[in-house]
C-alpha cells in the first residue's frame, strides 16, 4: 500500500465537495475477476502449501504458513518445577467466545479455569460494532439467515455448522438479554434491525456502535460473578499438552507476563478460543484487530495434529481508518456504509456499490488505489474517501445518535466526520478459516475444542457482518457444553509428545527450526514486556 | 549397513502369519533337525552363548538343562513370555505380528530339547494385532505335519495354547505368569523353589521371552560358530534394539549384540531431533538405568554394561535430548512402576507409592531438601526387600538418575 501515487491529502480535501451531484456506481460485471486481479488472498505471491503436518499439501497464508512449521518456544525442561493445577475445563482466551464457553460449562457443574494472555475482556469482541446478525424480522427466516451466510462465504462454509449457528441465533439474543445486554429498540420496544452487506433481510440487532463493547460488559461481569469460574490474567498459552502418545490434548502451558514463570494446567477439556491473526500483519496490511491477536491458537492446535481449513483466506474490511496517524487500521463499522454513507475516490467517484460483500469491496478500493484513483498522506499510505458528511446532510443527527463511538475516538484528532470525509483503505480484520470443528466446537484432537475466530468452516472465504459475534456465543455455549460431557478421570500423564513429533516431521522434511512460534505478542510491543 | 536386520527381522521374514510362504523361504528346517537329535540342540545352544533377551541376560541353557534333567510330573511346561509391556520396548510385539512362525518353531524346538509337552503362548492382552497373527499361526501349525512330526520326536502329544495376559505389568514376571496361567491373579511367588522344579501346576517349567526363542531356530538350522560370528566379541548373534525418544527415526532395530550406541542413535536412528546435544539414554527393562553422554561408545550387551554398573534390560533405548527434565522423566517412570506395585510386598507397595509421592513433589517445585534426602535413604534400604525384581531395579533407575543428574534435582528443590 506504500504506493508514491494519488493526490496529496491536502489537494484532496480542497477538491472535496459534500453537495457534489454524484451519479450510481458503475455496474460490476465480473466480481471473481476483480477478486483475483486485486484481493490479496487471491495473489499467487502471498500463498505457499504447507509441506507438514494434518494440512500437509493445503494452500496457507506464507507469513502464517511460517508460524505454523516453526518450532516449539518451550522444552521439556521449562517445565521443571512448574506447579500443576487440575481443573475440570480449561478456557484459553478471554474475549467473547472463551467467556460463553466458560460459563456455559460453569452452569453446568464444571470447574473452570479460563486463562487469557492479556486481561479479561481484552479482545476482538470489543472492537466489534456493527451487531450481531439473527432471523427475528416477520419477513426474514432462519433458512435465509443460512443462505446468505453461505452464499457471502462463496458457498464453500460447512452448511452443518452454519445452520447450527443460524438456529441458535434468537436463543443468543435473548441469553445476553437475560444476563444484562442493552440492545437498540424501536418506539415500540421491539429489537431495532439493520440491513448490512450481502444480506436479504434487516438482521442486524446491535447496540448503537458499540454492540461488542456491550455483549463483553456483560460477559465479563457474569464471570467475574461466577463462583465456578477461576480467572488467569496476563498469562498467554505457550503450549498444550498431550498424553503419552501426543494424540490427545490433556492441558496448557501458560507463561505468566507478571513473574515469567511456567504453570502447567491438567484437564480433560481443552477450549481454544484464542481469536485471530490481525496483528501478523499479513501481506502488510493494517489491522483492525486488539494487540494478542497473533494466531496462537492456530499454532498450538495445528502442532498437536489439528486439521485447519482455509488457512489462505482472510477479510480484509473495507474500511479501516488511514488518518489520522494514531487510528491507522482502526475500524469504522460497517454500520456507517449500511445506513447509507457512500465511498468515493480521489475523483470523487463511486466505484462500487457499497454493500457488495466485504471481500468484493475491499478489493474495489484496491483496485482505486493500485489505479491512482485515490488520495495519499505524507508518509506515502493512500485511501479513499467514505462520504460521513453527505450521509450527515442527508439525514441530519445520525451520526451523533447511531453511531456515538465514531465520533468520541474523532473528538480529539481534530477530525469530525460531520464535516470531513473519512480517509479509508482495506485493513486485515478477521480470519475467516481456523481449525476444523464440529458442531459441539470439537476439532480432529481429542479433547480439544475451538469456538470463536481460531475456528473455521462457518464463515467460508467470507464473513458477513454480524455473524462473529453470533458464532462466538453460540459455538462458545455449545463447546461448553460438549467438554464438560467429558467425565473421565482426567490425564494419566502429562507429556510434551505431540512436540518431538512436530520436530520429527519438520525435521524430515527439511525446514530448518530457526523460528518458533506461538509469537505471544508483536514484535512491536514483546520488547520490555516478554523478555522481562 | 548389512549388519542392520539381518536375522529375526530379515525382509524375507516379515510375511505374518502365511505358513506357505514361510516353509518356502526355508522355515521348519531346524525343527526337523532338532526332532533326529534333541540333545544336540543343547549343546548348541550352550556354545552359542544365547541369553535371556527379555531383560535378565541368563544363559538360556542353564535353565534348559535343569528342566531337561527334571522327570514329567505329568507334564513339562513350556512359557513363551510375550507379556510385553516395558516402558519404551516394542519389539516381541514386532515379533509376533510380522514372524510369529519364526517364534512358534523355535518354541517347539525348545520343547523337544527339553522335553516339554505342553507350550503356552503367553502375550499381553493389549497387543491386538499381535495376538490375532498368533492365533492364525498356531491354528496353521495345528493343522500341519510339523507339528505331528514333533509330537512323534516327543514320544507324546504337543499341546500348544494361545493364552492372553493379565494386563497388568508384573505380570511378565515369570513366577507371575504362572500364576495366572494357573488362573489366578497374577502375584510373584516367591524363589526357590525354580520354575525348572516347580512350575506351572507343579510341574517342571521352561520360560522364555518371545525374542529368545525366535533366535533358537536359526542356531539349530547354522550352527552355534555362524551365531557367535554375528555378534561383536563379548556379545553374540543379534538383539533386538527397540530405539524411541529424541531421535529423527525410532524403531526396532536388528543389531549384532555389542554395536555401540553412538551407532544405534547416529546412524541408524538419525541422530538427535532438532540436532540437539544428548543428554541421557533410558535403557528399558525391568531394572532401567541411565547412560549418559560419557557412555556413548560402550558396547550394548551384557556384560559389557554390567561392568558398568548399567543394564542392557530388554534392548530399549528411550533417547533423552538437552532440554528434558530428567527429575520429571523419573517421577513419570516412578508414578507407572507405583501403578504397577502388584502389592504383596509392603516394601515394594509403599516405597514406590512413597518415591512417586516425593518425586511429583520436587517435579512440582513443592519439593524440600528434606524430600531428596528421605529419597536417598530409600534407595538404601529397598533393594532386595521384594519378593521379585521390581523394587530393586525401580531404585536402580532412580539410583543411577542421583549419579549422574542430583544437581536437577537440587535445583527443583523449592
Amino acid at each position: 500500500m506504500n504506493m508514491n501515487n494519488g493526490i496529496p491529502l491536502a489537494q484532496a480535501s480542497a477538491l472535496y465537495r459534500p453537495d457534489a451531484d454524484i451519479g450510481s456506481p458503475p455496474v460490476l460485471a465480473d466480481p471473481q475477476a476483480l477478486l483475483n486481479a486485486f484481493h490479496p488472498d487471491y495473489l499467487g505471491s502471498s500463498v505457499t502449501k504447507l509441506a507438514v503436518g494434518a494440512n500437509a499439501g493445503d494452500s496457507c497464508q506464507r507469513e502464517l504458513a511460517g508460524l505454523l512449521q516453526a518450532e516449539a518456544i518451550i522444552d521439556e525442561a521449562d517445565l521443571a518445577g512448574a506447579p500443576v493445577t487440575d481443573i475440570d475445563v480449561l478456557v484459553i482466551g478471554g474475549g467473547g467466545a472463551g467467556c460463553a464457553a466458560a460459563l456455559a460449562a460453569a452452569e453446568r457443574g464444571a470447574r473452570v479455569l479460563l486463562v487469557t494472555k492479556l486481561r479479561l475482556g481484552d479482545s476482538n469482541t470489543v472492537m466489534a460494532e456493527g451487531g450481531i446478525q439473527v432471523a427475528i424480522e416477520p419477513d426474514d427466516s432462519i433458512q435465509r439467515h443460512i443462505e446468505d451466510t453461505l452464499r457471502g462465504g462463496h458457498d464453500i462454509g460447512n452448511p452443518e455448522l452454519v445452520a447450527a449457528m443460524a438456529e441458535d441465533g434468537p436463543d443468543v439474543i435473548r441469553w445476553l438479554i437475560r444476563a444484562g445486554m442493552q440492545f437498540e429498540q424501536t418506539a415500540s420496544g421491539d429489537l431495532h434491525t439493520r440491513r448490512a452487506g450481502g444480506m436479504n433481510a434487516a438482521r442486524i440487532v446491535h447496540c448503537r456502535d458499540y454492540t461488542g463493547l456491550e455483549m463483553m460488559r456483560v460477559l465479563r461481569e457474569s464471570v467475574i460473578q461466577h463462583r465456578a469460574i477461576e480467572v488467569w490474567e496476563q498469562s498467554p498459552a505457550v503450549e498444550l499438552l498431550s498424553n503419552e502418545d501426543g494424540r490427545k490434548c490433556v492441558g496448557a502451558v501458560f507463561k505468566s507476563l507478571i513473574d515469567g514463570r511456567f504453570r502447567m494446567v491438567r484437564t480433560h477439556s481443552v477450549i481454544l478460543a484464542t481469536g485471530g491473526v490481525g496483528r501478523l500483519h499479513l501481506n502488510g496490511f493494517p489491522t483492525s484487530n486488539h494487540l494478542g491477536a497473533t494466531g496462537d491458537g492456530l499454532v498450538l492446535a495445528y502442532r498437536i495434529g489439528a486439521c485447519l481449513r482455509d488457512l489462505d483466506s482472510f477479510q480484509y474490511h473495507p474500511t479501516g481508518l488511514v488518518y489520522p496517524p494514531h487510528l491507522s487500521g482502526k475500524l469504522v463499522t460497517e454500520g456507517v456504509r449500511a445506513a447509507g454513507a457512500w465511498m468515493l475516490n480521489a475523483a470523487g467517484q463511486r466505484f462500487v456499490d457499497e454493500l457488495l460483500p466485504r471481500d468484493i469491496v475491499s478489493a474495489a478500493i484496491l483496485r482505486e488505489c493500485q489505479e491512482g484513483r485515490c488520495v495519499r498522506v505524507d508518509d506515502g499510505r493512500v485511501g479513499v474517501w467514505l462520504d460521513t458528511p453527505r450521509l450527515e446532510r442527508s439525514q441530519p443527527g445520525l451520526l451523533e445518535r447511531q453511531f456515538p463511538k465514531l465520533l468520541a475516538r474523532f473528538r480529539v484528532s481534530g477530525v469530525d466526520p460531520r464535516h470531513d470525509p473519512l480517509l479509508i483503505h482495506p485493513t486485515l480484520h478477521y480470519q475467516n478459516g481456523g481449525v476444523v470443528i464440529d458442531v459441539n466446537g470439537a476439532t480432529t484432537v481429542p479433547g480439544l475444542y475451538a469456538v470463536g475466530e481460531v475456528a473455521g468452516g462457518i464463515h467460508g472465504r467470507n464473513r458477513i457482518m454480524g455473524n462473529a459475534l453470533l458464532e462466538i456465543i453460540s459455538f462458545g455455549r455449545r463447546a461448553g457444553v460438549a467438554a464438560t460431557a467429558q467425565r473421565d478421570r482426567g490425564p494419566k500423564k502429562v507429556t510434551l509428545e505431540h512436540v518431538n513429533r512436530a520436530r520429527r516431521d519438520l525435521t524430515l522434511a527439511g525446514i530448518p527450526l530457526t523460528q518458533a512460534a506461538p509469537q505471544i505478542l508483536p514484535d512491536y510491543a514483546a520488547k520490555g514486556i516478554w523478555n522481562r | 549397513m548389512e549388519s542392520l536386520n539381518t536375522i529375526l527381522l530379515h525382509p524375507d521374514r516379515r510375511i505374518g502369519a502365511d505358513m506357505e510362504r514361510w516353509r518356502k523361504a526355508g522355515g521348519g528346517q531346524a525343527l526337523a533337525r532338532a526332532a533326529v537329535d534333541p540333545a544336540a540342540v543343547r549343546e548348541a545352544i550352550r556354545e552359542a552363548d544365547l541369553r535371556g533377551l527379555g531383560g535378565s541376560g541368563f544363559p538360556v541353557w542353564r535353565k534348559w538343562d535343569a528342566v531337561a534333567a527334571e522327570s514329567p510330573k505329568p507334564d513339562k511346561y513350556l512359557v513363551v513370555n510375550g507379556n510385553e509391556d516395558e516402558p519404551g520396548t516394542y519389539k516381541d510385539r514386532l515379533l509376533l505380528e510380522e514372524t510369529p512362525h519364526q517364534v512358534i518353531e523355535g518354541a517347539l524346538v525348545a520343547a523337544l530339547a527339553t522335553g516339554a509337552n505342553r507350550v503356552v503362548f503367553y502375550v499381553n492382552p493389549d497387543l491386538a494385532l499381535s495376538l490375532a497373527a498368533l492365533k492364525t499361526a498356531i491354528e496353521l501349525w495345528q493343522a500341519s505335519e510339523l507339528l505331528d512330526l514333533a509330537s512323534t520326536a516327543l514320544g507324546r502329544p504337543l499341546e500348544l495354547t494361545l493364552l492372553p495376559g493379565s494386563g497388568h505389568y508384573i505380570g511378565g514376571e515369570e513366577t507371575a505368569a504362572m500364576e495366572w496361567i494357573e488362573g489366578r491373579f497374577p502375584f510373584p511367588r516367591g524363589k526357590p523353589p525354580y520354575p525348572a522344579q516347580v512350575g506351572v501346576h507343579g510341574c517342571p517349567t521352561l520360560i522364555n521371552n518371545v525374542e529368545t526363542l525366535a533366535q533358537v531356530s536359526h542356531i539349530v538350522a547354522h550352527g552355534a560358530e555362524w551365531f557367535r560370528s554375528l555378534g561383536k566379541a563379548p556379545g553374540t548373534g543379534t538383539k533386538l534394539y527397540s530405539l524411541s525418544g529424541d531421535v529423527l527415526y525410532p524403531a526396532v532395530y536388528e543389531l549384532p549384540m555389542g554395536t555401540t550406541l553412538r551407532e544405534l542413535i547416529f546412524v541408524h536412528g538419525g541422530g538427535l531431533l532438532s540436532g540437539k546435544p544428548l543428554k541421557a539414554v533410558f535403557t528399558g527393562g525391568p531394572s532401567c538405568t541411565l547412560l549418559a553422554p560419557v557412555d556413548l561408545d560402550v558396547a550394548l550387551d551384557f556384560d559389557s554394561l554390567r561392568a558398568r554398573g548399567g543394564s542392557l534390560g530388554t534392548g530399549a533405548m528411550i533417547v533423552i535430548s538437552e532440554g528434558t527434565g530428567i527429575v520429571k522423566r523419573v517421577a513419570e517412570y516412578m508414578r507407572f512402576f507405583a501403578h504397577s506395585s502388584c502389592g504383596q510386598c509392603m516394601s515394594c507397595k509403599t516405597g514406590t507409592a512413597t518415591m512417586s509421592l516425593l518425586l511429583d513433589r520436587i517435579d512440582t517445585g513443592r519439593g524440600t531438601a528434606a524430600d531428596l534426602a528421605t529419597l536417598e535413604n530409600l534407595c538404601a534400604m529397598l533393594p532386595g526387600t521384594g519378593r521379585c525384581h521390581l523394587i530393586t531395579g525401580v531404585v536402580q533407575l532412580l539410583d543411577s538418575s542421583f549419579r549422574h543428574f542430583k544437581h536437577e534435582y537440587r535445583q527443583a528443590l523449592r
